[in-house]
């Protein structure tokens, strides 16, 4: 009974992203997270807590984007008939590949959070920094972090029909963003407060503009973790509570276009946080410049 | 995930005929849905929902870039000499000379040098233990050490800064939350 319903001239169907630019953005995710873990573990200077936090950032990049590729390729063998579409294998498969996702956004999330935090340590705390951030803190505070992200997803990933598990899901997202934002827009204070001071100098006129590119790098920070992940989130509350709402329907249609936009955050997530560090740019310079 | 599974059982069943992507995964009772006399556009969550994103970034940018609009510089010569001080500890942050103040640059850099060295030592008397803490020690202090080669960066200093990279500097708000390390920054200049 097709005729009645879905084939109405005004329906939304799926926006379509092709095969090519979602294997493309993925690898390119994939493989720019794998460079800085590699530069990361190659170069001893680069063994501070700094950059195991963004380690742990890539990483969890690393897995939205590979869960990415793996659901398209279960697509391909689905559509060429290797898999079936009701098995129970394919089942926990699908489980199993939510969970990473869900998985990579927390683990972003608390990435992100877990260097926010620490430059924050580095600015207020800064000369009992080594003290408060020792290495092996630093180590204990992501093996909880990422234990406690593993659990969450796969309790998540199992009960995901329950109303109860959505809403928290979408109310620790905005929290963490808010708490995120709080911690640099104090930071940012403090340096806007020591450009004054440098201001306060005779002959010295370049603070606007420093701290018009403090305000603007923060935005960045914030803006791209929102505008990448934000749709996803509200496409999980929209498929738990309006899913026949012609108006949901609508916005659930562009759902590929969420996910590209997930992995396209895996690919600009280094550019802001990895390689604006010089010692990491010199690590790849070696890496790939000098001869063997 | 019942975002996969939710999406339209009804796309799939077209899928066969025409489109060559499909989402196949499984599909509870949801019927499909009805488009008969909508109101509102059928793309008004979409378009809502990013002007909506926009309109709060940029609202973000506009406050922060207010709180840096407030206040205007002021040059006070009786207050020089606390100037002088904040100098200090500013060049202790950025370890770098400022162009500005070539009057004052020898005895700046001495003072601000001997500064440094007490915080370093300081640092280092508070890391001696631990080894692995002088590798990193020194790739943050660089900037320290740079004192006597480099001039004039200034702006690079204030980029550093802002661009929060390599942010381990001193404190030296009143209201800080440092315990004993206002004891490094209030006291006058040790030459060593």
């Amino acid at each position: 009974n097709i005729s009645d319903f879905s084939l109405n001239i005004t329906d939304c169907t799926q926006v379509v992203v092709p095969e090519e630019v979602f294997f493309t953005v993925a690898a390119a995710g994939i493989l720019e997270n794998l460079l800085i873990l590699i530069a990361v573990v190659r170069n001893k200077n680069l063994h501070l807590p700094m950059y195991f936090f963004i380690c742990s950032l890539a990483i969890s990049d690393m897995l939205g984007s590979l869960y990415k590729t793996l659901e398209n390729i279960f697509i391909i063998l689905c559509k060429m008939g290797y898999l079936t579409r009701h098995g129970d294998f394919e089942k926990k498969l699908d489980d199993a590949m939510d969970s990473m996702f869900i998985l990579s956004l927390l683990g972003s999330i608390f990435s992100l959070l877990a260097i926010a935090a620490d430059r924050y340590i580095t600015i207020f705390y800064a000369l009992r920094y080594h003290n408060i951030m020792t290495l092996r803190r630093a180590l204990v505070i992501l093996a909880i972090i990422w234990v406690f992200c593993a659990g969450s997803s796969i309790a998540i990933a199992l009960f995901s029909y329950e109303a109860a598990t959505v809403i928290p899901f979408t109310i620790l997202f905005p929290l963490m963003m808010f708490f995120i934002l709080c911690l640099y827009v104090h930071m940012f204070l403090l340096a806007r407060s020591h450009a004054k001071k440098i201001a306060s100098l005779p002959s010295s006129t370049v603070h606007h503009r420093t701290n018009m590119k403090g305000a603007i790098t923060l935005t960045i920070f914030l803006g791209v973790f929102l505008c990448c992940w934000a749709p996803f989130v509200l496409h999980i509350l929209l498929a738990r509570f309006c899913p026949h709402n012609p108006y949901c329907a609508c916005y659930m249609s562009i759902f590929h276009v969420n996910g590209t936009l997930i992995m396209c955050n895996a690919i600009i997530n280094p550019m802001i946080f990895a390689f604006r560090s010089p010692e990491l740019r010199s690590t790849f310079k070696k890496m790939f410049y000098c001869p063997r | 995930m019942s975002a996969l599974r939710l999406i339209s059982n009804r796309t799939s069943q077209q899928a066969l005929s025409n489109s060559d992507y499909t989402w196949d995964y499984e599909y509870y009772e949801y019927g499909p849905v009805s488009f008969e006399g909508l109101k509102a556009h059928k793309y008004s969550i979409v378009i809502g929902f990013w002007v909506g994103l926009a309109v709060f970034v940029i609202f973000m940018f506009f406050v922060l870039t207010l709180l840096t609009k407030t206040g205007a510089p002021h040059q006070d010569n009786a207050e020089l000499s606390e100037k002088r001080f904040h100098m200090n500890s500013f060049v202790a942050e950025f370890g770098r000379p400022l162009e500005s103040e070539r009057v004052f640059s020898h005895q700046m850099a001495e003072e601000s040098q001997s500064l440094f060295h007490f915080c370093i030592n300081e640092v280092d008397h508070m890391n001696k233990e631990e080894e692995s803490q002088k590798g990193p020690h020194l790739e943050k202090n660089t900037h320290f050490q740079e004192v006597p080669k480099s001039s004039g960066m200034f702006e690079e200093d204030l980029h550093c800064l802002t661009k929060f990279n390599i942010p381990n500097f001193v404190n030296t708000e009143q209201n800080s939350s440092l315990g004993e390390d206002d004891l490094l920054i209030s006291e006058p200049p040790i030459i060593l």
